[in-house]
């Protein structure tokens, strides 16, 4: 790494010698009249640092993003070659050993048992019939499968063993014993694999173990990586040295540096702007794939996620276990998302409305001076604040009160108390954006009113309103998105229960917080319980989505109307 | 405003300068005496004196700031719509004082229209456009009173013709020289007797102005126009009475004839003749 770092402050010298080459050059090629010049002195300057340095950092840039994946690349490739004979040695072991045969036949028999007894069962169910006797048969043959398929994996385990302990008790045969070792591993395990090896060749970090094998793997990674890394840095010093040179052959008084330099930022910015839509994207394509590997996880049943009515992810304790793929209809979060923002939009929408037709129509500027920083600060607390708020004033508030009123069931984390919380966190935000829709409303709308006679009220509701409503649309949808979006205040005071209900005073959850009681906490990526998490953050990033382009739409038409 | 005179208009013409309208033929409708306008600081208009005639074309010409706007909104209290003006003096309308107390501008308001720079109709249909004033003062009946006053007040301001057909479009769809005669419906719509228009063809192409000027010559047989303009032509076209303002000060007031063949005072020959402004 260090070496990389010299080769980086090296570039960033040769740069800076670039530039006062290239100003010097251009004042040497003057002769002293800078008119005579196409542009100032120092675009010759930034116009040969440009060369110098840009190319040379964007290979170095390169390299350190990709290299250690390429080198990896290439010494397992070399390792697996070598490891090539005990491959052979396995393969011819494993299809020659009777246990092997036996053991693969009698998995296939349970797994052709178990799919007639999931039919038998689908039928039942959907005769209504009993179906205990084929749920527990079900379960029996998936336990014998298992302990089949674990006998398989022993077996394997021993061949390979006894494989890899006839290679030779040298580098040469360690070297295959990685190989190999790396051949037999899942995608996973291998990743630790090369982790590990890395870790002792480099000192990346620790490794999780030290073995032989692991030792020679490291070993192998060594020659190539400094291959790379001296010829990589070698290459992006000559890169800097031929484009210093290159560039300042061009230098002549006709040369127009400056719209070169002029095009080399254009490209620049044009660069930056595609790196913030890349990153977008591949956030977009990663929740994608992720939901694809959920929805292959329950068997491509997508309208049972869309559309049904029972979640209760966490059901799968034991992988054995019956039915351990959970219940993964997410009707009731969407239910609860949509009661919590509903109930938070009836607080922010006629507050914040009111609030903003009052400061810009009404208020004296004095007021307007002190009201509106006021605003704004509450859109400046923090929501996990206003998640305290909920839980330890709202909530228990509320509670005392439905009791009072004689509704005994009330809890305190209820989807009233999330929904009101929710609602003055947004007020600013609905207040904030239509007070500047108001504003804009052209003030001849105003005088044409008042000249007809309108009384003030009349005029806003009658003019300056409906001019406005587009944008307050816009609004109101921006701050809907940010409803549904909004995590930290229903998690402390919604909680996790999925209860389908239209009453606010029970506790509902929302797909936010299932996103966070999914993922938060020791999990595996594999299971469909984790995976779900990205399933539900595809539905609300497309519903977010949506909401951001309508809200766009309304406000640009309002913006066109009148601006 | 304490002190609010209340003047003699059958009298002789007041101040040197100035014309009575009834020299030279009109009954007054508006006067106004030692109106002056202060934007907090900024005094916009000093001590205006001036009898403005019954269905009459009256032109306020002048330099930009000179005014002539805040003389117009001082008519309708339109003035009240800005936080710190403050307006002293007394403007009367068929002999009664506009300031006092107990006049509602809101009722003002609807005896004095008012037509702006920009064609400004509100965002809702033609129909609901004109028919805005009717409504909100109540004078109509039934919905067939109010497509009377509707069709009545489009075809006054000459525009019946052509939206008769698409009532129910956006005001907002037809084009400028359209709103502007859409707005001028609107104002004519509750029936005022005095309509105030403060550049009412400055935001317009020529042909558009033409057709408007046409329909100020046709209002004046029923009501009394004062009008704000920066075109010369256009006040010598359209009005028979001409007042020119400079600095904030009424510098001389008379038929429109007189002012630009024969100025008494030396800034209107200058700024009629294009010298400065």
């Amino acid at each position: 790494m260090q070496i990389t770092v010299i080769v980086a402050l090296a570039l960033l010298v040769l740069t800076a010698i670039g530039f006062l080459v290239g100003r010097r050059r251009a004042t040497r090629v003057a002769s002293g009249q800078p008119s005579a010049l196409h542009s100032l002195p120092s675009y010759y300057g930034y116009y040969i640092a440009i060369w110098t340095g840009l190319p040379a950092l964007t290979l170095l840039f390169a390299y350190g993003s990709f290299g250690s994946s390429l080198v990896n690349i290439l010494t397992m490739g070399e390792l697996e070659r070598e490891a090539a004979p005990l491959i052979r040695a396995y393969e011819a072991d494993l299809s020659e050993s009777p246990d092997y045969q036996t053991l693969n036949e009698a998995l296939g028999q349970i797994e052709t048992e178990i799919e007639a007894t999931r039919n038998a069962l689908e039928q039942a169910r959907q005769a209504r019939g009993p179906v205990d006797g084929y749920q527990r048969d079900l379960g029996e043959l998936t336990l014998d499968r298992n302990d089949v398929s674990d006998a398989i994996e022993n077996l394997r385990e021993q061949i390979a063993f006894a494989v890899a302990a006839r290679a030779p008790d040298s580098v040469a045969g360690h070297r295959a014993r990685a190989g190999f070792e790396y051949w037999r591993a899942r995608p996973d395990r291998r990743d630790l694999f090369i982790a590990d090896a890395r870790a002792i060749a480099f000192q990346e970090g620790f490794p999780s173990r030290v073995t032989p094998t692991l030792n020679a793997a490291g070993a192998a990674m060594v020659p190539w990586e400094s291959l790379f890394r001296w010829s990589f840095a070698g290459a992006a010093l000559a890169l800097a040295v031929g484009g210093l040179t290159w560039a300042r052959g061009q230098v002549s008084a006709g040369f127009r540096a400056r719209n070169r330099v002029e095009g080399v930022i254009s490209i620049v910015l044009f660069a930056t702007s595609v790196i913030a839509i890349l990153t977008t994207l591949g956030i977009v394509l990663s929740l994608v794939f992720e939901s694809i590997r959920f929805f292959a996880a329950i068997e491509w049943r997508i309208h049972e996620f869309l559309f049904g009515l029972q979640w209760s992810p966490q059901i799968g304790i034991r992988a054995d276990q019956v039915g351990q793929t959970g219940a993964f209809g997410a009707v009731p979060l969407f239910a609860g998302t949509a009661l919590i923002t509903v109930i938070a939009m009836c607080v922010a929408v006629p507050v914040g409305l009111f609030s903003a037709i009052y400061l810009s129509e009404y208020a004296s500027p004095k007021f307007r001076s002190v009201a509106k920083p006021v605003l704004e600060i509450l859109a400046g607390v923090p929501t996990v604040v206003y998640g305290f708020f909920a839980l330890l004033t709202v909530g228990p508030f509320l509670r005392e009160f439905a009791i009072f009123l004689g509704y005994e069931d009330a809890v305190t984390q209820s989807a009233l108390s999330a929904g009101l919380v929710m609602g003055v966190m947004i007020i600013p935000f609905v207040s904030s954006l239509s007070d500047d829709v108001i504003n804009a409303v052209p003030q001849s709308l105003r005088d044409g009113a008042y000249a007809m006679g309108a009384t003030k009220s009349e005029a806003v509701r009658q003019v300056v309103l409906p001019a406005a409503l587009p944008g307050i649309v816009g609004a109101i949808l921006l701050a809907v998105s940010r409803a549904i979006g909004e995590t930290m205040i229903v998690v402390m005071a919604a909680g996790p229960g999925a209860n389908l209900t239209a009453n606010p005073l029970e506790s509902v959850t929302t797909i936010t917080v299932q996103i966070v009681m999914l993922i938060t906490g020791d999990q595996e990526f594999s299971s469909a319980k984790t995976l779900s998490a990205f399933a539900l953050a595809l539905v609300l990033f497309t519903l977010t989505l949506l909401l951001n382009i309508v809200a766009l739409r309304v406000v640009e038409r309002f913006r066109e109307r009148y601006e | 405003m304490a002190d609010i005179e209340f003047l003699d208009t059958s009298s002789e013409p007041r101040g040197d300068t100035l014309y009575h309208p009834v020299t030279v033929g009109y009954e007054t409708k508006v006067a106004t005496q030692g109106v002056s306008v202060r934007y907090g600081e900024k005094v916009a208009l000093k001590d205006v004196t001036m009898d403005i005639p019954s269905r009459a074309v009256t032109a306020c010409i002048g330099p930009s700031g000179c005014g002539k706007s805040t003389f117009l909104r001082a008519i309708n209290r339109m003035n009240d719509t800005i936080d710190n003006a403050q307006v002293s003096g007394s403007v009367l309308i068929d002999g009664e004082e506009v300031n006092d107390r107990s006049v509602d501008p809101v009722v003002l308001r609807a005896r004095v229209g008012m037509v702006f720079q920009k064609p400004n109709p509100f965002p809702k249909t033609i129909y609901e456009n004109v028919a805005y004033g009717p409504k909100i003062h109540g004078l109509a009946g039934d919905r067939d009173q109010l497509d009377g006053i509707v069709e009545t007040s489009l075809k006054k301001a000459g525009l019946w013709d052509e939206v008769a057909d698409r009532l129910t479009h956006p005001g907002t769809s037809l084009s400028g020289g359209q709103q502007q005669r859409l707005v001028i419906a609107r104002a004519i719509a509750v029936n005022p007797e005095v309509i105030l228009m403060d550049e009412p063809c400055s935001a317009l192409d020529p042909i558009a102005t033409a057709r408007i000027e046409e329909l100020i010559d046709e209002l004046r047989e029923n009501y009394t126009l004062i009008i704000v303009t920066h075109s010369m032509a256009q006040a010598a076209r359209v009005s028979q009475m001409t007042a020119f303002f400079h600095l904030g000060a009424l510098v001389e007031y008379g038929p429109t004839e007189e002012i630009f063949t024969n100025p008494r005072d030396q800034r209107t020959q200058d700024y009629i003749t294009g010298r400065f402004g």
